[in-house]
């Protein structure tokens, strides 16, 4: 690929140059910051002795700390629910995202302006904001939604009002990217299933939404991303109710054992163990979307 | 978003269409205003918490606004709150925001112009780790970028904020596919046998004509900034440093021996979504998302 | 690539970096610096000792105010990072970072953790006339081992607050015993379905720990350098057994506090009580402000009747951190804010504190009523009765965050799957007893 090109012949260094600001930026903020989280997975804290310890030091502890780490089953469960979550969080979003795009698109909907950008705007709101104002439209005792005849709170309604929170600040954002790339798609396609007699709705299912597969698979990363960092929503939710613990999904154990406990070693080995899980995820995902566009292309 | 990229309104086939044109869809527009509603419903939740007094908020009906002016009250209220210090945190976020959102777009500019444009050893894996860069989450990564700054003294300081929010390799993303996109080789090639340097041309050519992508990442990098929670949070000690999210979230979680402000958080949290709705109509022009799917078209 | 190799490739790329960085932006602020709000020109002569405390009280400005007036030389920048226990995070990660501010308020719980971690400092050399003016069981939460850790600043002894209007309205009478709290929660859910006595808590561990220490219980105890855990003896699962009960047949809500829903609940009648500490006259107001001048103070009910035994919640110490470069000022300092008349009539005045200062609790502020309780002249009075009965564990543990987390998420699931109390004690108790052995310490 690099021999095809010429451009590069002459530049000098400029395009390193270039490259620097970014790759010493990358070098000092993720490489450095995460290779010294590896090394503090290795570790441990211990007091120096006596009853109240007088200050502690840190020994090397091998691989202890993931073995903790792997046997909590904490994390497990806490992986498990955030599975659960995922499963509610990705169709949702991909979903919604979809529908609206694809109403949006139909030339006799009207009002599009101003659902757009309403359907956008949560993505404007931070998250840890966005769960502040659902807890309140929640509980029982400030919900104007019927929060006092359901219990948004329950042991399975929980699930759906976390997960809500999040496809609500993620639907719009989607909803731009798939309906931008359905108005790049040239009228021309549709007119002869119209001749033929086609329903809008059959030209939207066979040509429509087989033709923005990409951007849906897009979103569709989007929200896997999403789904294996989720952390603001419950972790705000927290105090609201007793159905969230400190440990209820992985991101707020790692943030319950570096903030909470001061116990950075565990959390060091907690996020490298995910960290692997989620480049594997990616992994796939990535190799599933290549096959995609791949098909998509024949 | 008035400019459809692909495909202007008037190309629309209306005209064209077999069936005679009926007004409108009633079933779809239904289903959008419900989606739209479902949107703003918290929106609106706290729109009319804000008018309410602190004695009313928890007192009163929760969907019926008050209307003695409370939200003048709760405005006053937050104003006075530690000399003023909400308005101090917009401050921050906006600079947070703009300042870092300015700095990581040039930074992407720069990084994914080089990578579409020129063919350097290492290009390949440079990208690939960069985008990898995607997947660490922050939480990872903050309390050891804490320590780390702290060892060269830039804790609790903007820059210690701003800095690590410098790297976007989402951005860095779309620029190269928008530099590989709105950058025709040709156009280079000619500037380089007229004899322009490198330099010239990725500032006269290059980010001119990225430029319309460039408003779509400074978006993303200045809402992902301004929405930041964690990263302010682990860095900064001193209160008139906070941004919103993390003064919003001290105004809430207060002490055992403070009751938390709610009043206060609400009005605060209406006027922190104020400013960012606002750039967005000012600026929903220049939003081009197709470039985050560019890529795979 | 070795470990080493990259660690230092990562060092030198990151410090060439921050280097262009820092340039770019025009320089990075300094540590400790007054970053504009001090003087220049009094730090040129060196003479301004500048102090940096971190404290979550509202309106402790006005009264570190007070302190630079009067002090000159001695300047204190205070500053609100976060509260309580995230508090105490924030000091720990400083403290690895040795950025600490000279001065920090510490909840009683906290303090052997942060001294164990060698966050605090020992002030015993600079106190020497200040401990004089504390009590013996007062100061038995900042003095370990014959050195002194912090300055008390507020203690809080566990009361029971209930609304005199609604108590009135349904012919209740208030509690002395634990029994007769039970039965008159009984009563009013026959009389108004709608509202409870109380609501058991699973989100704050304050409340339910000053109950397990008015029953006895003593969750650790030390015999030398060893430790001994005891979260889910006979004493504390007497309290969670009687707790159960009410919570099992619908007796008492079982939703947390401190939450918008329960602010409601405080406010519109839903709730009648409110097991708390000392301090809770200022937090009403903060929670409840349509029901000033409703609520009224009683001792807390006891388990054997005429016993006046009860429990502490909260109640905090000012402390010097071992990153301070003038701990002797430092100390003067809270010294100052915790015995001086002026600074502590202040803190009663702007922040609602109990003082802990013998003297503190005879000064002429605590004559008036506390602002959101005028119908109850005689507030401190009853809490000045109380006090001396208050009675905390030996000592607290070195991991109490640990064994709160285990108590949230335990009592937390026990409530919402309808399990066992006292296996929720179980938890808490191997939870801490695992992470004290991981630290290093001997538990018996």
């Amino acid at each position: 690929m690099a021999r095809r090109r010429t451009a590069a012949r002459g530049t000098g260094g400029f395009p390193y140059l270039l490259v620097l600001p970014a790759v010493l930026l990358f070098a000092a903020f993720v490489v450095a910051p995460g290779v010294y989280a590896l090394l503090l997975s290795f570790q441990r804290r211990k007091v120096n002795g006596g009853l109240l310890g007088g200050g502690t030091h840190t020994v090397w502890a091998g691989l202890a700390n993931y073995r903790d780490v792997l046997g909590d089953s904490d994390l497990w469960s806490g992986v498990g629910r955030m599975l659960v979550l995922g499963a509610i969080t990705v169709p949702g979003t991909v979903f919604f995202a979809l529908l609206f795009a694809v109403l949006l698109d139909m030339e006799r909907t009207r009002l599009k302006r101003v659902t757009r950008l309403t359907i956008f705007l949560p993505y404007a709101v931070p998250g840890v904001i966005a769960s502040l104002m659902w807890g309140f439209l929640y509980l029982p005792a400030t919900s104007p939604i019927g929060g006092d005849r359901v219990d948004f709170f329950g042991s399975t309604a929980v699930f759906f009002s976390v997960a809500n929170v999040a496809v609500w600040g993620a639907v719009g954002f989607n909803m731009i990217v798939i309906y931008t790339a359905l108005r790049a798609l040239p009228a021309e396609l549709y007119e002869s299933a119209r001749l033929d007699g086609a329903t809008e709705w059959q030209i939207v299912l066979r040509i429509k939404v087989p033709l923005v597969m990409p951007a849906v698979v897009m979103c569709c990363l989007f929200t896997v991303l999403a789904a294996l960092q989720v952390f603001n929503e419950p972790n705000t939710l927290k105090p609201l109710s007793n159905a969230v613990t400190s440990t209820w999904v992985p991101l707020m154990k790692i943030y319950d054992d570096a903030f909470g406990n001061s116990d950075i070693h565990t959390a060091a080995a907690t996020s490298v163990v995910l960290t692997v899980a989620a480049l594997a995820v990616s992994f796939v995902t990535a190799r599933v979307i290549q096959s995609r566009v791949q098909q998509e292309a024949k | 978003m008035t400019a459809a990229p692909a495909r202007a309104p008037q190309l629309d086939p209306a005209g064209g269409a077999p069936k005679p044109r009926r007004k409108v869809a009633l079933l779809p527009t239904t289903a959008l205003v419900l989606g739209a509603l479902y949107c703003v419903v918290p929106t609106l939740w706290i729109l009319i918490a804000a008018t309410k007094s602190r004695t009313k908020l928890f007192s009163t009906a929760t969907y019926v606004p008050s209307l003695d002016l409370g939200i003048w009250h709760n405005i006053k209220d937050l104003t006075d709150y530690q000399d003023g210090i909400f308005w101090r945190w917009m401050l921050n976020s906006f600079f947070y925001a703009a300042v870092g959102g300015l700095l990581a777009s040039f930074v992407s500019a720069a990084t994914g112009y080089a990578l579409a444009k020129y063919a350097f050893r290492g290009r390949t894996a440079l990208f690939n780790t960069i985008l990898a860069g995607v997947l660490l989450p922050q939480i990872v990564l903050a309390v050891p970028q804490y320590l780390l700054l702290s060892k060269v003294g830039m804790t609790d300081s903007l820059i210690g904020v701003l800095l690590p929010q410098l790297f976007n390799p989402y951005g860095i993303y779309l620029c190269r596919i928008y530099a590989a996109s709105a950058v025709p080789d040709s156009l280079l090639e000619a500037g380089r046998i007229d004899g322009a340097g490198e330099a010239r041309l990725f500032f006269s050519v290059g980010l001119r004509l990225m430029g319309p992508g460039l408003v779509t990442v400074f978006l993303l990098q200045f809402i992902a900034i301004w929405n930041n929670f964690l990263l302010p949070y682990v860095m900064l000690t001193s209160d008139d440093k906070f941004p919103l999210t993390v003064g919003l979230y001290s105004l809430l979680r207060h002490g055992a021996d403070e009751a938390s402000l709610y009043s206060l958080v609400v009005t605060g949290t209406l006027l922190s979504v104020v400013p960012v709705i606002a750039l967005f109509l000012s600026l929903q022009r220049f939003w081009r998302i197709d470039l985050v799917t560019g890529a795979l078209k | 690539m070795g470990i080493i190799e990259e660690r230092r490739a990562a060092a030198v790329l990151l410090a060439a970096g921050l280097l262009v960085t820092t340039a770019a932006c025009g320089g990075g602020s300094d540590k400790k610096s007054d970053d504009g709000t001090g003087t220049p020109a009094a730090k040129d002569k060196g003479k301004t000792v500048e102090l940096s405390f971190w404290d979550w009280d509202p309106n402790m400005d006005k009264v570190v105010a007070k302190w630079n007036a009067a002090h000159p030389g001695i300047h204190v920048k205070l500053s609100n990072p976060a509260g309580g226990d995230q508090l105490v995070a924030k000091m720990i990660t400083a403290h690895e970072a040795k950025n600490g501010p000279d001065i920090a308020k510490v909840e009683y719980q906290s303090l052997p953790a942060l001294v164990s971690k060698g966050v605090v400092r020992d002030i015993t050399e600079y106190t020497k006339d200040t401990v004089g003016k504390f009590d013996q069981p007062t100061l038995k939460s900042t003095v370990f081992e014959g050195k002194v850790y912090g300055i008390p600043q507020d203690v809080a002894p566990l009361m029971l607050f209930y609304r005199a209007d609604l108590f009135k309205k349904y012919g209740l009478a208030v509690p002395t015993t634990w029994e007769q709290y039970a039965a008159e929660a009984k009563t009013l859910r026959s009389k108004a379905p709608k509202s409870y006595l109380t609501n058991f808590d699973a989100a704050d561990p304050g409340w339910f720990t000053g109950l397990a220490q008015q029953a006895g219980a003593d969750w650790w105890t030390t015999s030398g350098t060893t430790w001994k855990v005891d979260i889910a003896g006979a004493a504390t699962a007497k309290v969670a057994n009687y707790w159960q009960g009410l919570v099992d047949d619908g007796t008492i809500a079982k939703n947390p506090s401190f939450s918008p829903q329960w602010n409601k609940q405080m406010n519109d009648g839903t709730l009648l009580t409110w097991i708390s500490g000392a301090w809770a006259p200022a937090q009403i107001g903060g929670i409840a402000p349509a029901t000033k001048g409703k609520w009224a103070v009683a001792p807390l009910p006891a388990w054997t009747a005429g016993d006046a035994t009860t429990g502490i919640w909260g109640g905090s110490a000012t402390t010097v951190t071992s990153d301070s470069e003038h701990p002797a000022e430092a100390a003067e300092f809270a010294s100052w804010l915790n015995t001086d008349d002026a600074a502590v009539t202040e803190q009663v005045k702007q922040i609602n504190v109990y003082p802990a200062a013998t003297a503190g609790r005879s000064l002429p502020v605590l004559q008036a009523a506390p602002a959101f309780f005028p119908n109850q002249p005689d507030f401190y009075a009853q809490v000045k009765k109380v006090a001396p009965s208050a009675r905390s564990f030996q000592m607290w543990g070195p991991n109490v965050t640990v064994t709160f987390t285990g108590y949230t998420d335990n009592f937390g699931k026990a409530l919402q799957n309808g399990s066992s109390f006292t296996g929720a004690l179980s938890a808490m108790q191997n939870a801490t007893v695992a992470d004290m052995k991981k630290l290093g310490f001997t538990v018996g």
